[in-house]
């Protein structure tokens, strides 16, 4: 069917529907590239292409913009200029005409969201790795109930869970302090990635032949010398994936973020700050494209290096999606 | 029989290696599910104070019209959803296994919205439909002249709820598409050539060969869409925070406004038993499949 | 080099037993094969040496070491696998010598091994590649490398050439003996291909169903078979068993009278007490008796007359042909100079020093066929 000739209205039928199909997928992307490079000015405008190229939305994010003048009310001056304040107070003064209230912290969040995704990603890799190996290939008791314990938990979302979870860290203590609230975020991230991460890996540990383990024993190794010097190597492919799999899911999460760090700003991630600034009023539609574009890029960059085993990995573990 | 040492000491590293992330999901998922069984029976706040009231937190939510509001409101919205992601999935992999110019391409592209995070593009659908500057409403009203008012489509909940499941079709049709494509890759050609030597022009070749290929697949991806968007947050919050499906008016019970931490867990063990229902099913028919 | 002995080893999933009261005596610098139809319980007993498999019940040895409780890296052995096991993220070079680094060996010894191994197998020129870039006898090359640099105590085989083409086993069959004799190395080969047991081992273990039917060196279980199981298994094609009927001093079947007086240590008070038994003949060892006229009548031989030639197939040096004898199809296969035609009436001799008897019931040899 597939070889067949085609005709010519057959061709364009296709290809009418190829690129349809591929715009529908591509134009939102389109869509915040554009705006986040337009001028306030040209939001109306519905062409795509920018009459004139403004970077600055990108400049502030990036704090490349020169800093701002300090406009300092003339009485205030005064009060500076008096030499019998000290220098704490006079700062103090100062920093309310300079407080960062209008600049969007864009490098912070970033970066928060970066610590806790990177780690989230190592750990959930890691110790799934361990858990995955144990499952799919050593005999032990409740092997077969936590492999299919694992396929539950896994569908099993965290909107279930945030009022028990939530409860729980406020009693045993850890929503009180800014680095408890961050490591029960880190524990929730651990949860909500470690059965995407043992399911995939599990699969894929089962496709490589127990006789390299076998082979491994024979030369010397014990088996846990053989999982690290034979298995991990071979899976390198596929734990980069699952890596990037989970900090995605990090990357992306907004519930249990805002439910932990909402009175703690300056530890928010992105999906948090970002959903903040634009039902703040000084939504800025140039801004918030720009941060979008920002938080895209390195997602996709991921895929594209993950993308060959990615494909195969999801379908193969049947998916969160 | 008396186990081998050797028998022994393999249970033993099993153990020592699924040991850290079984007891995290044990004490963070597994704990959590019954704990959130008797948070349904008490008056909690957000502070971790616990009054126990029975039945009530059911009871309420039992009379409360906006929980039927919000169960419907989720019917539409996995209906939606589902046939959507389904039928544009299968469309995408019939048309991605053909063969023309530029298919890797093309097909790398159409995965792009599954792996975008939600947060980087939820501001850009909520820019195609800014009543201001919007294309959408561009299209509609200056180019088609549909209307003539701009309209808010996403400030309105009844209209929002279509956007949003829109959304998610765009964002989520790629993994339905991977999986039916997989599928369809592995039917063997002989099929269509027979089918063809017995006569069948390509809609009959889609409707007696592909089809049937297809069922377990199609019936696959329907189960798990239902499962995983039972429990969509973030795409539906992010975009349009008054489409008010389970979670979402899960969330408000619990974080948003009056709270009422045991009102949302009472939803939650009722949303939980649906779940379990259906992991069931998956299990039990896909799975065996 | 060490012995290896297993005393009493039964091993068993759940309720079914695999391998049954098993007893051998590997000695050092001995070359045994283990060998049988798939599931008799050979490649099980393997793994259990190698520990890959725990030992339901009974002792292995290697050397004076107690082995059951020692996992498998500490039992100092060295294995080949079905299908290689090479590791694919290392070099030729690193799959060869992965396990003499783990072992602690010192580079110059790494590196006479090295190129020890590489010149005896041929690999010199692919060692940097990956196995994936290897052809399927290239890759078992490797895999004998791997094992042949270990100096380990006892050398494991399972089936290491069944993957290949049948050109490249017969190749490789001579290079492991020559392998073999080179290094005096103590080995265990198993393998379903009796030309392998027969060519390879200094001697042959033949199991079925996990029990051990008869050890011994390929010519005694080719000459005595313990039962009609190995007679009929090992040996291509196999030997041809009539049922016959003890009639005094005679074995009865068809027309012919066979006297058992003439068979080689026939006892025949043992005869006596038989009603019937199984009369073993091996294709190979008919003769056209028109070629056998030259022979003297004190050659003990017996003639089959009247033999209706159903089919003959020319192998080139031989030809099998297909009779019917005794009710029995039949195979005889005889060499190059014989002009027999299908649907020929032929007349086939066969030494009775060579016949077996077997008990109809038991299936077990019912005499000793003497020398060997």
């Amino acid at each position: 069917m597939m070889m067949n000739k085609r005709t010519p209205i057959q061709s364009v039928i296709l290809y009418t529907l190829v690129i349809s199909l591929v715009l529908f997928c591509v134009f939102p992307f389109l869509q915040i590239l554009s705006t986040s490079l337009k001028h306030p000015i040209d939001w109306g405008n519905p062409s795509l292409i920018p009459r004139v190229l403004h970077l600055d939305a990108y400049k502030e994010l990036l704090g490349l913009m020169p800093a701002k003048e300090i406009d300092v009310p003339a009485s205030v001056q005064r009060l500076l200029d008096n030499p019998a304040l000290s220098a704490e107070k006079k700062q103090m003064l100062l920093d309310k005409f300079t407080s960062n209230d209008e600049v969007f912290a864009f490098g912070r969040y970033m970066l928060n969201t970066f610590t806790i995704s990177f780690v989230t990603g190592i750990v959930s890799t890691f110790l799934a790795s361990l858990a995955a190996y144990a499952i799919a290939r050593l005999r032990f008791p409740a092997q077969s109930l936590m492999a299919n314990g694992v396929l539950f938990v896994y569908m099993v979302g965290g909107v279930l869970l945030m009022v028990p979870l939530y409860q729980m860290s406020v009693t045993v203590g850890l929503a009180s302090s800014a680095s408890g609230t961050i490591l029960s975020l880190f524990l929730i991230y651990l949860i909500q990635t470690l059965p995407v991460a043992m399911y995939m890996l599990g699969n894929y540990f089962r496709t490589i032949p127990f006789s390299l383990e076998e082979a491994a024993m024979m030369d010397g190794c014990s088996r846990v010398e053989a999982f690290w010097r034979i298995i991990l190597p071979l899976s390198k492919p596929m734990l980069f994936t699952v890596f990037i799999y989970c900090f995605v899911i990090a990357w992306n999460e907004y519930l249990f973020a805002s439910v932990f760090l909402k009175q703690y700003q300056d530890f928010q991630t992105l999906p948090l700050a970002l959903q903040t600034l634009f039902t703040s009023k000084n939504a800025i539609w140039d801004r918030i494209m720009a941060a979008s574009m920002l938080t895209l890029l390195p997602v996709i960059i991921c895929f594209m290096l993950a993308n060959k085993h990615l494909s195969g990995g999801l379908t193969d573990g049947g998916v969160k999606g | 029989m008396a186990s081998s040492i050797l028998i022994k000491n393999e249970a033993r590293l099993g153990l020592k290696l699924v040991a850290p992330a079984i007891g995290i999901i044990g004490l963070l998922v597994i704990y959590p599910i019954f704990f959130n069984v008797y948070l349904s029976f008490f008056d909690v706040q957000l502070n971790g104070s616990k009054t126990f009231i029975g039945l009530d937190n059911y009871s309420d939510l039992l009379a409360n019209p906006r929980y039927y509001h919000s169960i419907g409101v989720s019917i539409i919205y996995l209906l939606g959803t589902v046939i959507g992601t389904t039928v544009l999935g299968l469309a995408a992999a019939v048309l991605m296994n053909q063969e023309f110019h530029f298919r890797n391409i093309a097909r790398g592209l159409i995965l792009l919205p599954y792996f975008a995070p939600v947060i980087s593009v939820v501001f850009g659908w909520q820019f195609i439909f800014d009543p201001v500057n919007g294309i959408y409403n561009h299209v509609v009203v200056d180019v088609l002249h549909l209307t003539d008012t701009r309209e808010n489509l996403i400030g309105n909940p009844d209209s929002a709820l279509f956007v949003v499941i829109l959304f998610d079709i765009w964002k989520h049709f790629p993994i339905a598409y991977l999986l039916l494509l997989a599928k369809l890759q592995s039917v063997p050609k002989d099929l269509y050539e027979a089918a063809a030597i017995d006569g069948q022009n390509a809609w009959g070749r889609f409707w007696h060969v592909t089809l049937p290929e297809l069922k377990f697949v199609i019936a696959t991806v329907v189960l798990l869409r239902i499962i995983w968007n039972l429990n969509r947050f973030e795409d539906v919050y992010l975009l349009a925070p008054n489409v008010e499906t389970l979670p979402i008016f899960t969330y408000y019970q619990a974080f948003a406004g009056i709270v009422d931490q045991g009102g949302a867990a009472a939803i939650s063990v009722i949303q939980l038993l649906v779940l379990v229902g259906l992991i069931w099913l998956y299990v039990r028919k896909v799975l065996k499949w | 080099m060490s012995s290896v002995i297993l005393r009493n080893v039964n091993k068993s999933y759940g309720n079914l037993p695999i391998v049954k009261n098993l007893n051998l005596e590997v000695k050092d610098g001995e070359f045994v094969v283990l060998v049988g139809p798939s599931g008799c319980g050979k490649s099980t007993t393997l793994r259990m040496v190698a520990g890959l498999e725990d030992i339901t019940q009974g002792d292995i040895q290697i050397g004076d070491r107690a082995i059951n409780d020692l996992p498998p890296h500490k039992r100092n052995i060295a294995m080949v696998f079905q299908n290689y096991a090479l590791y694919p993220h290392m070099s030729v070079r690193e799959n060869i010598v992965f396990g003499l680094k783990k072992s602690g060996a010192d580079a110059e010894t790494i590196k006479t091994k090295l190129a020890d191994v590489s010149e005896m197998l041929k690999l010199d020129e692919y060692l940097d590649r990956k196995p994936a870039d290897l052809s399927g006898g290239q890759r078992q090359r490797v895999a004998m490398g791997r094992a042949l640099a270990r100096d380990a105590d006892v050398y494991l085989f399972d089936e290491p050439l069944s993957n290949l083409d049948a050109k490249l086993r017969h190749h490789m069959r001579t290079e492991i003996a020559r392998i073999q004799h080179q290094y005096n190395m103590t080995a265990i080969y198993v393998t379903h291909d009796q030309i392998e047991a027969m060519t390879l081992g200094d001697r042959v273990v033949v199991m079925r169903d996990g029990i051990v039917e008869q050890v011994g060196s390929p010519m005694e279980i080719y000459l005595q078979p313990a039962n009609t199981f190995v007679a009929t298994f090992i040996g291509s094609p196999a030997m041809n068993l009539f049922e016959a009927k003890v009639d005094g001093e005679e074995l009865v079947f068809d027309k012919y009278r066979i006297p058992a007086t003439s068979i080689a240590n026939v006892d025949l008070n043992v005869l006596a007490s038989h009603d019937t038994v199984l009369v073993g003949i091996r294709p190979d060892f008919f003769e056209d008796s028109a070629l056998s006229l030259q022979r003297s009548p004190s050659d003990n031989l017996f003639a089959f007359d009247d033999i209706q030639v159903d089919l003959v197939e020319n192998l080139g040096f031989d030809k099998e042909i297909m009779f019917t004898l005794g009710g029995e199809n039949a195979k005889a296969r005889l060499d190059l100079r014989s002009h027999v035609q299908r649907q020929e009436t032929i007349s086939l001799s066969v030494d009775l020093n060579r016949v077996l008897l077997f008990d109809t019931s038991t299936q077990g040899m019912l005499i000793n066929a003497g020398e060997v």
